[in-house]
């Protein structure tokens, strides 16, 4: 009891302790270099509430949600063809995931842009490529484990491949699924401010290059922060819960 | 036996689907090249030889030597941060909810670009900022890994530990450590790829030499060649690393300390 609360006062001791430091050196330095917390969290507050900020705030959760969905599927095409047809197994997890995996995500950004031209197509591109190699490995390795008997068994009830996958397959798979939501959630938020480096008129990214090139450095920290936010909140009310309902199962 | 040979067919049919799919996209990458401008795709030949010119030409090789050793540094700095958190984290339990849900949740969700530009208004355009870019990205990566193998140590092994020795160092250097090894080579081996994706980020801003740096200069001169040649390098460097000097390391630690 003593010890866990002496290890919660270290915890919030060390977050005061940091804040308190940036606060200070913040007091020695100029803005444009270290902007103190209280600037950065009144644009902070900002980024969710003013009108102009929120349309950027949205325009990359939008692009985040539907790569995310977009991976998921094309990842999951991707690892039940490689287990649909055996003889593409290495093609598709020799060739292609080790490909896309290795790809530089800056590659895909300056591609998408010279391609697509600055649009929301290219920014969507950028994420779904490289979120692809992450869904495809968790949904490979729950398609890997699956039990065989577990399978037959289903069978033996149905001959319908439809009233499998949504009875049998998408249930067992479901924790894998969660995994891949939960790895390319986190990712697809740090990618999107490389995404919309420049191929975006709009979102968290093009906010936080703009800044940069006008000095304004509180709105760097405060879309940084902002993203650590995002992704920690929707851990906690969407990907935690539907984690635990599962796993209750 | 049959078994065998079915499997050994199968592989056959694998490896041959799995070439044929390789050189299937570099004719359609070359078919590509050859239709369309070199600033929209610049084909395999065009490649190959600026590709070449990384060797050969003084002022490219320079650019790339820069990169690895921003890999490679980054990846050192990034190991020793990482490993003294998850030995505080493991030896010293009272810095647990301080470390593991504090500093590694920030330091894991905070984006990599996010890090590069604060690091170049912070130290200007220099090595320093493109090492700390990289390395503050890396170190949670290889935080999870070194917590993961302190974590799994076998409890058994360390108290007949305790019953040959009262050195805790003795006891680190010669049980603690070498159980880690398959943890600290899986964790060398995601940083070393992650590295060089979060390298062209940091270049990107903060430095005037690099790959990265290379594609972006190209990129505002709509130099395909070079843009496309940056990424086949480092696509090249990442893939052959792994699959033949991490990849095969790897499997023969696994063997040597897991299955042991």
């Amino acid at each position: 009891m003593r010890r866990n609360l002496t290890a919660r006062v270290l915890a919030e001791g060390s977050v005061a302790l940091a804040i308190f430091g940036w606060w200070a050196m913040a007091r020695t330095l100029p803005d444009f270099i270290l902007p103190g917390p209280w600037d950065v969290l009144k644009v902070l507050v900002r980024l969710f509430t003013d009108t102009a900020f929120l349309g950027h705030t949205f325009a990359s959760f939008v692009r985040v949600v539907a790569s995310v969905l977009a991976a998921m599927l094309i990842g999951g095409l991707l690892a039940l063809l490689a287990r649909v047809v055996p003889v593409l197994q290495w093609v598709v997890m020799r060739r292609i995931q080790p490909f896309l995996n290795s790809f530089p995500s800056v590659g895909w950004a300056i591609l998408a842009v010279i391609w697509l031209d600055v649009s929301n197509e290219a920014v969507i591109f950028v994420q779904v490529i490289i979120l692809i190699p992450f869904c495809l490995i968790n949904i490979s390795a729950g398609l890997d484990e699956i039990d065989a008997e577990v399978v037959e068994m289903g069978r033996s009830f149905t001959r319908s491949p439809l009233r499998l996958l949504f009875r049998l397959y998408l249930p067992l798979l479901t924790p894998y699924l969660i995994a891949a939501a939960r790895i390319s959630y986190g990712i697809g938020w740090k990618l999107a401010l490389v995404a919309e480096l420049f191929g975006a008129e709009n979102g968290l990214g093009y906010l936080m290059v703009r800044a940069q090139y006008t000095g304004q450095t509180s709105v760097v920290v405060a879309t940084c922060l902002a993203i650590v936010v995002i992704f920690i909140v929707g851990e906690k009310l969407v990907i935690d819960p539907l984690a635990r309902r599962f796993a209750a199962r | 036996m049959p078994a065998t040979t079915a499997s050994a067919g199968l592989d056959r049919r694998r490896a041959r689907w799995a070439h044929g799919f390789t050189l299937a996209a570099l004719a359609g990458w070359g078919v590509a090249g050859w239709l369309l401008p070199p600033y929209l795709v610049a084909g395999p030949d065009v490649v190959a030889v600026r590709a070449l010119k990384f060797f050969t030409e003084p002022v490219d090789a320079l650019h790339l030597a820069v990169s690895f050793f921003h890999v490679l540094a980054s990846v050192g700095i990034a190991f020793l941060l990482a490993s003294v958190l998850a030995l505080m984290n493991h030896y010293w339990p009272v810095t647990r909810i301080m470390i593991q849900h504090r500093w590694y949740p920030f330091l894991n969700s905070f984006s990599g670009i996010g890090w590069a530009v604060l690091a170049v208004l912070w130290f200007g355009p220099s090595h320093l900022t493109v090492l700390f870019a990289i390395s503050s990205t890396l170190t949670p990566f290889i935080f999870v890994n070194l917590r993961e193998g302190l974590e799994a140590l076998d409890k058994e092994v360390l108290e007949m530990g305790e019953s040959f020795g009262r050195s805790r160092l003795r006891r680190f250097r010669l049980i603690v450590l070498p159980s880690l090894y398959p943890f600290i080579f899986a964790a060398l081996r995601i940083a070393f790829g992650v590295g060089w994706k979060a390298t062209l980020i940091a270049e990107l801003f903060g430095t005037n030499l690099g790959l990265g740096y290379l594609i972006n200069v190209a990129r505002v001169e709509f130099d395909g060649a070079t843009i496309f040649t940056v990424i086949a390098l480092v696509v090249v460097i990442v893939y052959v690393t792994d699959r033949y000097v991490f990849a095969p390391a790897q499997a023969r630690l696994s063997r040597h300390y897991v299955d042991a």
